[in-house]
This record gives structure tokens, C-alpha cells and sequence, in this order.
């Protein structure tokens, strides 16, 4: 075989592999009129795997409790550690190569990275997110209880056992500036002061002198607002500071894995999930339902509920799912009966929780 | 006033640390005349060898602590037996050191998320429950004066290895001129070999001890490394005294730097303290 043969038979292999990798692509990529795609990014590695596994739990749930229906539907699910820089890929892998019809993010961070880029897609999304902002626009939605919403509650709370001055530890990150800058606002009428407010950057983990500077501030409880770990290592640093003053939190206490260190203290969480859910979950997977699983499960189903409302002879379009959720009223969820608002925001109520032999449980006031 | 002795402790902690890291580093740095990005990687193997040992393996926590800072050492002995060796023989430049050391590092912290996954882990057996003791109107934990007594020892070990043994003559010769120390008949080769594998093992047990006060994670190296290098900037880089003096000079600017306002600025701080320097005395403050 002479050198030119050679070249000849090199060129045509190639040729035929970008060929056959060509159609297996598109073959792959074909939509199915009868299918809806899901595209799921949440964090599946990192310190909050367990979050994103349960969220990936709880819509596999929702999954396989569905009955008959017009569609068939399929979760794919994307890793993107929360981390908004890894979103960006993953949303633009499952809206480019997977083709998805809609998609489900987990976080502030990451739903505004979302929201904009489904915004310009026309494809429905689904944040379980604080941040107000992740719900702008004709195609974006929330679900998961807003700020207001928690911090109504978290005030009533913290006027009811009479606590008057407050200290706050705060990651300098969206979702806990979210909620921050409502909690300031409804403070104001009343007589509740913010006696310390120690702002740290997200990955600090040497709390040690903002410790010192809050420990002499008078405040009869700490607001902790991190993600894990560095919620974990406030909680024990400041343990170690010798502080007893209780710890409190907004859903991050939810947020650690290791919630024995917030043994005994309560906090406020977005709506508790049904006691249905909770067996079915913990049956299949030997745990508790993780923060956000129960929304997950509840944005399957909503998602299949305004895909199945529309009686057509195709698939609908982005826009005819995202119209159809706009109608929904007072759907059966497992965090109760779902409303969306005039924001494109489900609104579910806030729980009053406490950490009590190393798990959540609700506390009846 | 009255948290300044808590200031000034959490400022002797805080040193202490990026000094045992920068310790490490200009140790390597002396004798190899390259910024081994690799070496914060190694705390972090330490961390995770005691993690795997003690608490996977339920060895004796002292046995494994040992085994950690081997480990770490090997590691680093590795590296240079089969990456910066065959480079240094090829007459590699500095920067191409570099970029291998930078690859060395990115790869070790991937096999440790494989192997560990990323999550955040603790190594502590105490979590919250620590022996505090009142020092100066101040509070310390049990494993921080622990850190503060290993970091004095590893000093005076490191000055007493340096200045009164021959390998230490040794490595001072090759770091004044390495070509004139192979003449006089130091097998230079060998003396870095030992030098990364001791380098190594104290970024090894720098990555135990905070694994033991706050905790461990593949990429905790990384920042662990930035601090121990600003340290060793701001004192003089490749200078022992000069990295201790600058991770104790960090320690306190870090956490005075923060007492009137936002902890999120600590960094910052960190980051234009090392700016100052590189601009008003980039030799550092040891280095003539």
C-alpha cells in the first residue's frame, strides 16, 4: 500500500466517523412529539450533593407515582455542584444536546443564572430558589416559599419568645441576601433590633473574629444564613468561642448535613411536606426528605399538570406550558394547596421547625 | 478593647497556620528556586490519609496522624522523582516547573474528590465539645494550642536541621548556588529528593491540624497555599524566618484588618498587603 492509498483510506474513516457521528446525534436529539423532557440541574457532587440527590429522589418519585397520562415524561438531570459558573454549561448542555421542554434548578445562584437563558429559549423553568428575581419573566416560576413569607413567620416567632436583640452571621450569597434585606425591612416596625451583623464571603472558614466581634453585642440569639460547611463551621467555632447565646436559622440549618450540631434550637424552614410524602420518601431511600425534595416532587407535577391541561394533537409549546401554569389555583401538593401568583411564584407557607434527636421536626405552636 | 486578646490569639492561630505552610514552601522554594503550586495539595492529602486511616480504617488517631504526614511526604518525593527531576534534567525554566506543579496539583485534588468526593469532611472526634482554655482574657481550643506548640517545634526543628546538621549545610549550598554545590560533591539530586519529602510532610500535617480544627476538602490546598505564599512574600521568599515572620504579619493584619469592619473583606486585606509589598518591598522583609 503505497503512502497516497494510505492517505485516501485515512480521509474516507474519518469522513465516515463525522458521518455516522453526525446522524447518531441528530438521531439522539430527535424529539418525540409524545414526550416532555425535564432537564434537572442541581448538585449532584460537592458538599451539597445530598441536597441535589434528594431532589433527584423526590422527582423519580414523582415519576413513578404518575397514573396514566397524554405524555410520557423524562427527567434527565445535571450536575452543577451550585456553582453558577457550572449551571451555565449544564442548562446550555440539556437545552442544546437533551432538547428539554423545561427545566428545574436548585438555588439562587444558580436560578438566575437559569432564568435569563430560559427567558431567551422559550423553555418553561422552575426554581426552587428565594431570590424574587429568579421568577422574572413570561417563562420563569418559583417554588419554594418566599422571604416574605419566612420572615413573617421568623418575626411572629421571635416576638412570641420575646427576643428583642438579634445577631446575624450572613454569607455574602444571593439567596441569604435575599431574605436579609426583607428580614431588615420587617424589622423596622418593630421592636426587634439587628444588634450584630457579620457579613463573611462564601468558602471563609475561620469565623473566629467575627465571632469575637459579635460576642459582646447583647444579642439573645444568632441568625446563621450559610450554605454548607461553612454553616457547620460557624456553628462550631462559635461553640468553641464559648458562646451559649441559641443559634437560629432560615432553612440553613437544612442545609448541613450535620445537623446534630443545632441539637435543640429551633429556626424556620419553607413549608414542611405531607406526612404521605415523608413515608413514600423515606422508603425509598432510608432518609428524611432533604430541603427542596418536596418542592422538586411538587414541580413534577405541576409541570405534568399544565402539560396534560393542554389537549392537542401535538406536544404544546414553552409558551402554552408556561400560560397553563400561570392558571393554576389551589393545587394538591405535598407542601399543600398550591397557588402561582401574578410573579410567576408558588406560594407555600413557612414552618416553624426544630432540630430534635439529629432530625427536623415541626413544632406545634 | 475588650476583644483585643481574642483578636490578637485568633491572629497567633491564624499565622500559625499559613506559617506551617509557608515554612513547607520556602523550604522547597530555597532549594529548588520554583513556586511548587503542588505543595498545598499535600495538606490536603494528609488530611484525607488521617480522615481514611482513623476514622475509615479505625486506626489508632496518633498512628495515623504519623502515616498522614508520610504520606504527604512520599507524595511529594514523587513528584519530584518523576515530574521536576526529569524536567530540571532537561534544563526546564522555572515557568515550565511551574505549569508542571500546577498540573501535579489540579490532578492530585481530582483523585482525592474521586476517591473521597468533595464533600466537606471533619476529622474531629470532639465536634463542639473541645477542652477550651482562657489564655490573655481570650479562648482557645485544645487542638489550637495544639497547632501554635506544632508550629514552634517545627520552627526550631527546621532551624536546627538548616543550621547545625550537614544535610542542612548541604541544602543551603545548593540553595546558594546549586552548579558550585555539585562540584564540591553534593549529590544536589538526592538532597532536593529529601528536601521535598520533608517540605511535603509538613504541608501534610498542616492539612491534620486544620483538618482537626475545621475540616477537610479536595480543594482546601488551594487556599491554604495562596496565604502560605503571601506569608512567604511578605517575609522574603525562600527565607524561614521570613515566611514565619510574614504568616504571623498576615495572621494579625487578617484579623485587625476586620475588627471595624465587614469580615468579607478579609481577604481583600490579605491580597493588598501582598500588592504593598510586591510594590514597596518585593525581597520581602528578611531578604537584603
Amino acid at each position: 500500500m503505497n503512502k497516497l492509498t494510505k492517505w485516501v483510506i485515512g480521509i474516507i474513516v474519518v469522513i465516515a466517523v463525522v458521518i455516522t457521528g453526525y446522524f447518531v446525534s441528530q438521531n439522539s436529539s430527535k424529539v418525540s412529539t409524545e414526550q416532555i423532557k425535564i432537564g434537572v440541574v442541581a448538585p449532584m457532587s460537592g458538599n451539597l450533593a445530598f441536597l441535589g440527590e434528594g431532589i433527584r429522589d423526590a422527582m423519580l418519585l414523582a415519576q413513578q407515582d404518575l397514573g396514566n397520562t397524554q405524555y410520557t415524561y423524562e427527567l434527565i438531570f445535571e450536575d452543577d455542584q451550585l456553582d453558577s459558573k457550572i449551571t451555565a454549561s449544564a442548562v446550555n448542555k440539556l437545552l442544546g444536546v437533551n432538547k428539554v421542554d423545561a427545566i428545574v434548578s436548585f438555588g439562587s445562584g444558580p436560578g438566575n443564572v437559569v432564568a435569563p437563558i430560559a427567558e431567551q429559549n422559550n423553555v418553561v423553568h422552575l426554581g426552587i430558589a428565594s431570590d424574587p428575581n429568579v421568577a422574572k419573566g413570561e417563562f420563569n416560576f418559583i417554588h419554594w416559599t418566599p422571604p416574605a413569607e419566612e420572615n413573617k413567620v421568623f418575626v411572629e416567632e421571635l416576638q412570641r419568645r420575646g427576643i428583642k436583640k438579634l445577631g446575624v452571621f450572613e454569607s455574602n450569597q444571593q439567596g441569604a441576601a435575599a431574605v436579609m434585606a426583607d428580614l431588615k425591612e420587617k424589622l423596622k416596625e418593630t421592636d426587634i433590633e439587628i444588634v450584630t451583623d457579620q457579613v463573611f464571603n462564601v468558602g471563609e472558614k475561620d469565623f473566629r473574629s467575627i465571632i469575637s466581634k459579635a460576642k459582646n453585642s447583647g444579642a439573645e440569639i444568632y441568625l446563621l444564613m450559610a450554605f454548607s460547611p461553612e454553616v457547620e463551621v460557624l456553628g462550631k467555632q462559635i461553640k468553641e468561642a464559648g458562646i451559649n447565646t441559641p443559634l437560629t436559622s432560615i432553612e440553613a440549618f437544612e442545609l448541613s448535613e450535620q445537623v446534630d450540631l443545632f441539637e435543640g434550637e429551633w429556626y424556620v424552614n419553607a413549608a414542611s411536606p405531607t406526612g404521605d410524602f415523608t413515608t413514600k420518601f423515606e422508603a425509598k431511600t432510608n432518609e428524611n426528605p432533604t430541603l427542596g425534595a418536596a418542592n422538586a416532587y411538587d414541580i413534577f407535577n405541576l409541570i405534568v399538570a399544565a402539560t396534560e391541561a393542554f389537549k392537542g394533537s401535538t406536544k404544546p409549546t414553552p409558551n402554552q406550558i408556561a400560560n397553563e401554569l400561570t392558571t393554576i389555583k389551589d393545587f394538591n401538593g405535598v407542601l399543600g394547596n398550591l397557588s402561582v401568583d401574578e410573579d410567576g411564584i408558588v406560594i407555600s407557607k413557612a414552618a416553624i421547625r426544630m432540630i430534635k434527636d439529629g432530625k427536623p421536626v415541626d413544632i406545634d405552636n | 478593647m475588650e476583644i483585643v486578646p481574642q483578636l490578637i490569639l485568633n491572629s497567633i492561630i491564624a499565622g500559625s497556620i499559613y506559617a506551617l505552610i509557608a515554612l513547607g514552601f520556602n523550604f522547597v522554594y530555597g532549594a529548588t528556586k520554583f513556586f511548587n503550586l503542588a505543595h498545598g495539595v499535600m495538606a490536603a492529602i494528609g488530611g484525607y490519609a488521617v480522615f481514611y486511616f482513623a476514622k475509615t480504617l479505625g486506626l489508632n488517631l496518633y498512628f495515623a496522624v504519623i502515616l498522614g504526614v508520610a504520606l504527604a511526604g512520599i507524595v511529594g518525593y514523587g513528584l519530584d522523582k518523576f515530574i521536576y527531576l526529569p524536567l530540571r534534567k532537561r534544563k526546564a525554566s522555572n515557568m515550565v516547573l511551574l505549569v508542571a506543579s500546577l498540573g501535579a496539583m489540579t490532578a492530585l485534588q481530582a483523585v482525592i474528590a474521586i476517591l473521597f468526593t468533595s464533600r466537606f469532611k471533619t476529622i474531629s472526634q470532639n465536634i463542639g465539645t473541645q477542652k477550651l482554655f482562657e489564655v490573655l482574657g481570650g479562648v482557645i481550643t485544645q487542638t489550637q494550642l495544639i497547632i501554635i506548640l506544632v508550629t514552634a517545634l517545627i520552627l526550631a526543628g527546621l532551624v536546627f536541621l538548616l543550621y547545625k546538621t550537614l544535610f542542612g549545610k548541604a541544602v543551603r549550598a545548593i540553595s546558594d548556588d546549586e552548579e558550585v554545590a555539585q562540584i564540591v560533591g553534593i549529590n544536589t539530586n538526592k538532597i532536593i529528593g529529601y528536601v521535598f519529602f520533608i517540605g511535603s510532610a509538613l504541608a501534610g500535617l498542616a492539612g491534620i491540624l486544620v483538618g482537626f480544627d475545621t475540616g477537610i476538602e479536595p480543594t482546601m490546598g488551594l487556599g491554604l497555599l495562596l496565604k502560605g505564599v503571601i506569608a512567604s512574600v511578605i517575609g522574603g521568599v525562600g527565607n524561614i524566618y521570613g515566611g514565619v515572620l510574614g504568616a504571623f504579619l498576615l495572621g494579625f493584619v487578617e484579623n485587625f484588618g476586620i475588627w471595624k469592619i465587614s469580615g468579607e473583606w478579609k481577604d481583600a486585606i490579605a491580597f493588598t498587603l501582598l500588592i504593598v509589598f510586591l510594590i514597596f518591598r518585593p525581597r520581602g522583609i528578611m531578604n537584603k
